[in-house]
């Protein structure tokens, strides 16, 4: 067979083939062109929906998940670095913790400690003007 | 210093693209309609062919449609028809995959022997609904389906090809674009399509 004879041959078959395709195409069925046609309107509706929503809308749910996640980083960082957390804590800083407790903790109304302290005072104060001032003879 | 209730407005306009006007709008849907309305059958038919379930084909249809609509149907008219394609040569890509994998899966279930990819076809089923000469339909009808079979016997790639440059009407770089290859890939496998089409087929059909 020579070429002219075989192109000839091949758009033959092209044309036939797509003679057959186009027929069975027209000869589809009610059903599936009506879902054909509701598939149609289903995407139409997706496009008007997808053009309604701007593209920052979805940056927006990112950036809302990012502020979530800095949030709950931030609120454990606090958490375990505070000291109601009570982590990291050595036992120095729980003595003194204690001690501070201690001293806040000493009864106001009898008020002892601030007595004490100003007893010492005027304690200390008397021993220095009498070892100052010494026997006058 | 700007005030507080003053900065989310701001930023919006900053951020918000400038909207599209009503008209425009309007115009690229009634284009998208037209679009899917002209190649919709054809598209069906083409799944049809290689997926064989009438069902399928509706379903990765349909799909396509979807994600043409929602992705691209801001770009120009002109890209739809490639793109449009290559979502849905993808999609019957998957479908096949999925099959394949379910077919190898249920061959070690007790029961499961049956294939439905092997069901045989009722010609009454796809014969056109009626019709003033109905001999002359039928005999379409049956060369419509020995075409169908020599175009599923071919190569993927190859019945790709042959469809979209012959049922559709690509040109070789649409083509190529729907493919995703290039246009010497395309010219190829549309040859050997041709040949071993008119080797099943016969010279004389």
């Amino acid at each position: 067979m020579n070429e002219h004879t075989q192109d000839a041959a091949r758009s033959a078959l092209e044309l036939r083939s797509r003679e057959l395709f186009e027929g069975s195409v027209e000869g589809l069925d009610m059903r599936v062109r009506s879902r054909l046609t509701q598939a149609r309107h289903a995407a139409l509706d997706a496009a008007a929906v997808a053009r309604r929503r701007p593209w920052f809308f979805q940056m927006r749910v990112w950036t809302s998940a990012a502020g979530v996640t800095a949030a709950v980083l931030l609120g454990t960082a606090l958490w375990f670095g505070s000291p109601l957390g009570n982590h990291g804590m050595t036992a120095a800083d729980q003595s003194s913790l204690e001690d501070l407790d201690m001293v806040a903790s000493t009864d106001e109304g009898s008020g002892d400690a601030m007595e004490m302290l100003q007893n010492d005072l005027d304690f200390y104060d008397f021993a220095d003007k009498a070892a100052n001032s010494g026997p006058a003879a | 210093m700007p005030r507080f209730d003053t900065l989310p407005h701001a930023w919006m306009v900053w951020d918000v693209p400038a909207p599209a006007r009503r008209g425009a709008v309007l115009d690229q849907t009634r284009e998208l309609d037209k679009f899917l309305a002209e190649i919709e059958r054809r598209a069906f038919r083409m799944a049809q062919v290689a997926l064989r379930d009438p069902d399928d084909a509706l379903d990765v249809v349909q799909d396509a449609m979807l994600k043409l609509a929602r992705n691209y149907s801001s770009k120009p008219s002109a890209e739809w028809r490639p793109l449009f394609y290559r979502i849905l040569e993808n999609g019957i890509r998957d479908l096949q995959r999925r099959r394949t994998v379910r077919k190898k899966f249920m061959v070690w279930l007790p029961g499961s022997k049956e294939d439905p990819d092997n069901e045989a076809q009722d010609p009454l089923d796809c014969a056109a609904d009626g019709g003033p000469d109905a001999p002359e339909l039928l005999m379409q009808d049956q060369a419509m389906q020995k075409l169908e079979g020599s175009l599923r016997a071919l190569p993927g790639r190859q019945r790709e090809a042959f469809m979209l440059r012959n049922f559709e009407g690509l040109d070789v770089a649409e083509t190529a674009k729907a493919m995703g290859c290039s246009e010497g890939s395309v010219k190829t496998h549309y040859s050997r399509a041709v040949h071993a089409l008119r080797e099943q087929l016969g010279e004389v059909w």
